[in-house]
């Protein structure tokens, strides 16, 4: 139960979109953009946020593309991740998304509410670290395409007014060698303790991290350690552990101590199965 | 040809209307100016309320009513009277109900809950029940000498005792010189929930007249007629409750709480209809949950393995309010030793208050935590003895000429053959075949057995009644107060009934829902008593529709009605069933061909309540507190992964003494539910507070449940020691699924990791934690 009244949108087009916003927010009304809603409905019901009108981002076309454009994959912000699973035009991400929540609730959330969202988490936006996506915002001052790590540092930093349009990953990704492992409490269904997400491109393994601190990261310095010649495996994670960008979660799915030593075991399964060759 | 009734997998009688989706719950009953109502809960696990400013909610347009604690003082509670449904002066968890609010809309009372300003004074919090037994704990009832005393309850005021059961059988002294073995352990669970996937609803109306009509998600409609009849002075025949479908319960439903509530918003508004809905976060922790435990064990033995001495202290975690912790403290003393021979026996078990939410009765009822308990020092004690855990089992597997803790003399009827049981387990999961633990690089198999019995803990006079309605065409209305809660046994119901007036069971209708003002009286819907309580209610209203048949018949027939019997829909001479009568001639009494007619409806009443129970000693616990014992031995097989401590739970069997399987493929899939509900809390479920008693996952996407796609296989096989008192030999099995399940997954991941797991929930960081701390 939603315990207040708010206003529904749902433009047809990226202006109207980020028109409406203008007006709403010129009326005092706290506008906020979504896709799946499942977010909104969670944080609405806590009686955690109080948006005036919420404005749907569901009808506008370029948001629903998922396509090959030359040497580019385009994923529109609100491909929801059942879809995205479903069709698998980038392995990674598509195993990446598949752990998150469930079957019910990734047939709403999109890629776009998953990577803006206020749930910590955000595990979608992992392979696009590793990928060097760059990502199409559009705002009042029109469009814009902007590496992910211009505009994604903890979570997407976006002004007022602006939102998520696209994904556009390099083709030459899509096909590399990767990992991905989602560790739990326990069971097939929840937040993660760690979620480590690896690829590997010309004889370097990338890799980032959801669940391990409260934002998900890609650390340059963890895999200098990571691809040190010089460094035993064990050495390797002994290092790039002291290296976290942030003090290691404690919450409902696991204390701080425990989740460094799944962190550990993970990354050491991460790199025995992308070293070498 | 008669068709069989008993021992048939005949479908549900609802089936229909459940996969249809057409089912009505109580929160799919909607009316025209129905209102509805909200509660303002406590942010704080303890504290005094300093004030509650209600001006904000009322500014709501649309908002017709807002009380607070005061509006109608009333403490309810039973055995213990301890707890105002709304809170007055002091709050003792968090989620405790402060104020509620009745408007037009739902979400305008939601709204309006919201703006209830209440200024709190903190009070320091007791987190455990460990802690509230400490001398120095501060006391969470300071009233506690003087509230009302239903049933019997044995409070120690200026503690937080709610209530301590005694158990003294033979002699300690004796028992420890006799043992030269004894092992000590100390066991905990934690409090967690139903998880019922049907939220916690009502509805009440007070008409003109002073009738109040309440609808409720509840396994004890008649409990919530006297609860609210005693607690707001209204005579007992103007309460009327109706309980439709409900969609799970597992002992949550049985405590009454929301109907308090409702009642007193559909008061404060002249009596209009309000319906009062649970959202998830409250069903979990503002209404009673699954009561946890902390058990301390010593058992002591001889070289050869036979237990001569057992000490055991329980403290139950009951919350904030005591409830039916009282009642499920008492009868984890009654069976506190397991099904084992014990000669000197000595426990205190006690209903500790903390500022937890309130427990109350969770399917098992005390005995999945006592089992834990109780199994773990018996895996300990067969280690200790180097003897095989099965083996120190069937070597102490209590039976007949034995006696029980409350020194209850057993014979084969009241408790079952638990040996056999123990065979069958032993051929179904391989036991002998294969080691207990099996290694295979960093892959662990381990298997973990244990044993359970229980009995039930109602009071002493319960009991339930049936009408056996005939309609004009031979077919039978059956009328009673057991309420199906998913478990099938309204239509297991029929069943006996069919085999009784041997007919077709698919010519018997029964109303998928009670109503108090036409059902007669069934005590709960708990225990898993239904099917002995009202199951033999039934065979007695069908032996009295039977006796009427054969009258009108052997007037029409001129035989004596000793010499006919019923069955196929006629009435027919025992030496010559060519002679008979059509059912359907008689049923409506008797026509003669000249018009008169003899007799009139058959109507068959009948009604049962438990004989020879007794109350327990309070110094000794000597008494008979329940018919009979259903016995069973369980399995657990585990997958453990050494690196991680992450396990895969293989298989799961269950060997448990039914008397008689009435309908098979219910009492399987009612084993089997019970059996992931065990395996599940075992697992994974547990309340989370921080430092200042607030709970931190109040929703199942934190809150952990198993899963489907995470089930074992699961092995269900039944022996059938007929129970002479029950109807066809039944026993009941309605809980007895999840008892062992926690204490086979302890035994089997404690063998896995040799390392021993004494708590629950048994998550991995749990497991590497055990390993971690014991280098």
């Amino acid at each position: 139960m939603i315990p207040f009244d708010f206003e529904y949108y749902k433009p047809s087009s990226i202006l109207e979109a980020v028109e409406l916003f203008r007006h709403l927010l010129a009326q005092g009304k706290n506008p906020v953009y979504f896709s799946g809603g499942t977010e909104i409905i969670t944080w609405a019901r806590m009686n955690a946020i109080h948006p005036g009108a919420v404005i749907d981002l569901k009808s506008i076309p370029e948001c629903n593309v998922m396509t090959f454009q030359e040497n580019n994959l385009v994923i529109g912000s609100c491909v929801t991740l059942s879809v995205l699973s479903a069709v698998n035009p980038f392995p990674l991400l598509s195993e990446t998304v598949i752990d998150a929540a469930d079957q019910t609730a990734r047939n709403k959330i999109t890629i776009g509410g998953n990577i803006c969202g206020k749930i910590y988490y955000r595990e979608a936006v992992l392979p696009l670290l590793l990928t060097n996506s760059r990502i199409v915002i559009a705002g009042r001052r029109g469009m814009k395409e902007v590496s992910i790590h211009k505009v994604f540092f903890q979570q997407m930093r976006l002004e007022s007014g602006e939102f998520l349009v696209q994904i556009i990953t390099d083709r030459g990704y899509l096909s590399l060698p990767f990992v991905h492992f989602k560790k739990r409490q326990i069971g097939n269904v929840g937040y993660p303790l760690v979620t480590l997400a690896a690829l590997k491109k010309d004889h370097q393994i990338r890799t980032a991290y959801s669940g391990v601190c409260a934002f998900p990261f890609r650390s340059i310095e963890i895999e200098q350690v990571l691809n040190d010649p010089a460094l035993s495996r064990e050495e390797k994670i002994e290092q790039a552990i002291v290296k976290l960008p942030a003090p290691v979660l404690t919450n409902a799915e696991g204390s701080a101590d425990y989740r460094k030593f799944v962190l550990k075991q993970t990354m050491s399964e991460a790199l025995s199965m992308l070293e070498g060759g | 040809m008669i068709r069989q009734a008993v021992g048939k997998s005949v479908p549900r009688k609802e089936t229909w209307e459940k996969v249809t989706g057409t089912a009505k719950y109580v929160d799919d009953i909607s009316s025209p100016g129905l209102l509805h109502a909200k509660i303002a809960v406590s942010p704080h696990a303890h504290a005094k309320i300093k004030s509650i400013d209600l001006s904000e909610a009322w500014k709501i347009p649309g908002v017709r009513a807002v009380i607070t604690g005061e509006y109608f003082p009333v403490l309810t509670g039973s055995p213990l009277a301890d707890r105002p449904p709304i809170a007055m002066d002091t709050v003792r968890y968090y989620g405790e109900p402060v104020a509620l609010v009745v408007a037009d809309q739902e979400y305008i009372a939601e709204m309006a809950s919201l703006r209830i300003n209440v200024e709190y004074e903190l009070l320091p919090v007791v987190h455990s029940p460990l802690e509230a037994y400490q001398q120095d704990a501060p006391i969470i009832h300071q009233h506690l000498a003087a509230y009302k005393r239903h049933e019997e309850v044995y409070p120690e005021p200026g503690t937080n005792i709610a209530n301590r059961t005694k158990i003294r059988k033979g002699n300690m002294d004796e028992g420890w010189k006799n043992s030269d073995h004894t092992i000590e352990i100390r066991v905990t669970l934690p409090q967690s929930d139903h998880a019922a996937m049907e939220l916690r609803c009502s509805k009440a109306e007070i008409l003109p007249d002073g009738k109040v009509i309440i609808y409720s998600t509840s396994q004890s409609p008649y409990v919530i007629r006297r609860a609210i009849s005693q607690s707001f002075q209204i005579p007992l025949h103007k309460v009327i409750v109706h309980t439709p479908l409900v969609g799970g319960s597992f002992g949550g439903k049985s405590a009454i709480q929301m109907e308090y509530l409702v009642f007193l918003a559909s008061r404060a508004v002249g009596g209009r209809a309000v319906k009062l809905a649970n959202s998830r976060e409250l069903d979990m922790i503002s209404s009673p949950v699954h009561i946890g435990l902390d058990a301390r064990i010593k058992l002591g033995c001889t070289h050869e393995g036979n237990i001569v001495a057992a000490e055991i202290l329980h403290l139950f975690d009951g919350g904030a309010y005591s409830d039916r912790g009282v009642v499920m403290s008492r009868a984890a003393a009654v069976d506190c030793t397991g099904p084992y021979r014990i000669d000197n026996v000595h426990c205190d078990s006690l209903c500790m208050y903390t500022n937890h939410p309130y427990s109350t009765s969770f399917r098992g009822f005390g005995h999945p935590e006592l089992t834990l308990a109780i199994e773990r020092a018996m895996d300990l004690l067969a280690d200790q003895v180097h003897l095989d855990p099965l083996e120190i089992r069937s070597r102490n597997a209590i039976g007949p000429g034995d006696t029980t803790p409350t020194q209850t003399i057993l014979d084969r009827s009241n408790v079952g053959d638990l040996p056999k049981c123990i065979a069958k387990l032993k051929t179904l999961i391989h036991w002998d075949d294969q080691p207990i633990k099996q290694i295979d690089g960093h892959l662990i198999k381990a298997k973990g057995i244990c044993c359970f019995w229980k009995n039930s803990n109602t009071p002493t006079d319960a009991g339930a009644g049936a009408i056996v309605i005939f309609n004009p065409d031979g077919s039978v209305n059956l009328l009673c107060g057991a309420v199906e809660i998913g478990q099938g046994t309204r239509t297991a119901l029929t069943q006996l009934l069919a085999e009784r007036l041997r007919m077709d069971d698919r010519m018997i209708q029964i109303s998928t829902g009670v109503n108090t003002e036409t059902d007669p009286q069934h005590w709960k819907t708990v225990a898993s008593r239904s099917m002995f309580l009202v199951g033999n209610a039934v065979l007695k209203a069908a032996d009295d529709a039977i006796e009427q048949l054969k009258n009108t018949a052997s007037i029409v027939l001129g035989f004596s009605p000793a010499e006919l019997n019923v069955g196929g829909g006629r009435v027919y001479f025992k030496n010559r069933p060519d002679i008979g009568i059509e059912v359907e001639k008689l049923v409506s009494g008797y026509k003669f061909p000249n018009g008169n007619t003899i007799g009139g409806q058959v109507i068959g009443r009948g009604s049962y309540a438990m004989p020879n129970l007794t109350l327990l000693d309070p110094e000794t616990g000597k008494g008979n507190p329940g018919p009979e014992w259903t016995v069973g031995a369980q399995a657990v097989e585990v997958e453990l992964n050494t690196r991680e401590y992450t396990y895969k739970i293989v298989k799961a069997a269950t060997v448990m003494d039914a008397g008689k399987v009435i309908n098979p493929e219910f009492a399987r899939s009612q084993v089997t539910g019970g059996m992931s509900m065990g395996l599940s809390f075992a697992s994974r479920e547990a309340f989370l507070f921080d430092q200042s008693g607030s709970i931190l996952n109040t929703q199942l996407r934190t809150y952990k449940l198993i899963r489907y796609g995470e089930q074992p296989e699961y092995l269900v096989d039944f022996i059938e020691t007929p129970y002479l008192e029950g109807p066809y030999g039944l026993r009941g099995i309605g809980e007895h699924g999840v008892i062992g399940m926690p204490a086979a997954l302890a035994n089997s991941l404690s063998t896995a990791v040799g390392v021993a797991i004494n708590q629950l929930p048994i998550t991995p960081e749990l497991i590497w934690r055990a390993v971690h701390d014991s280098v």
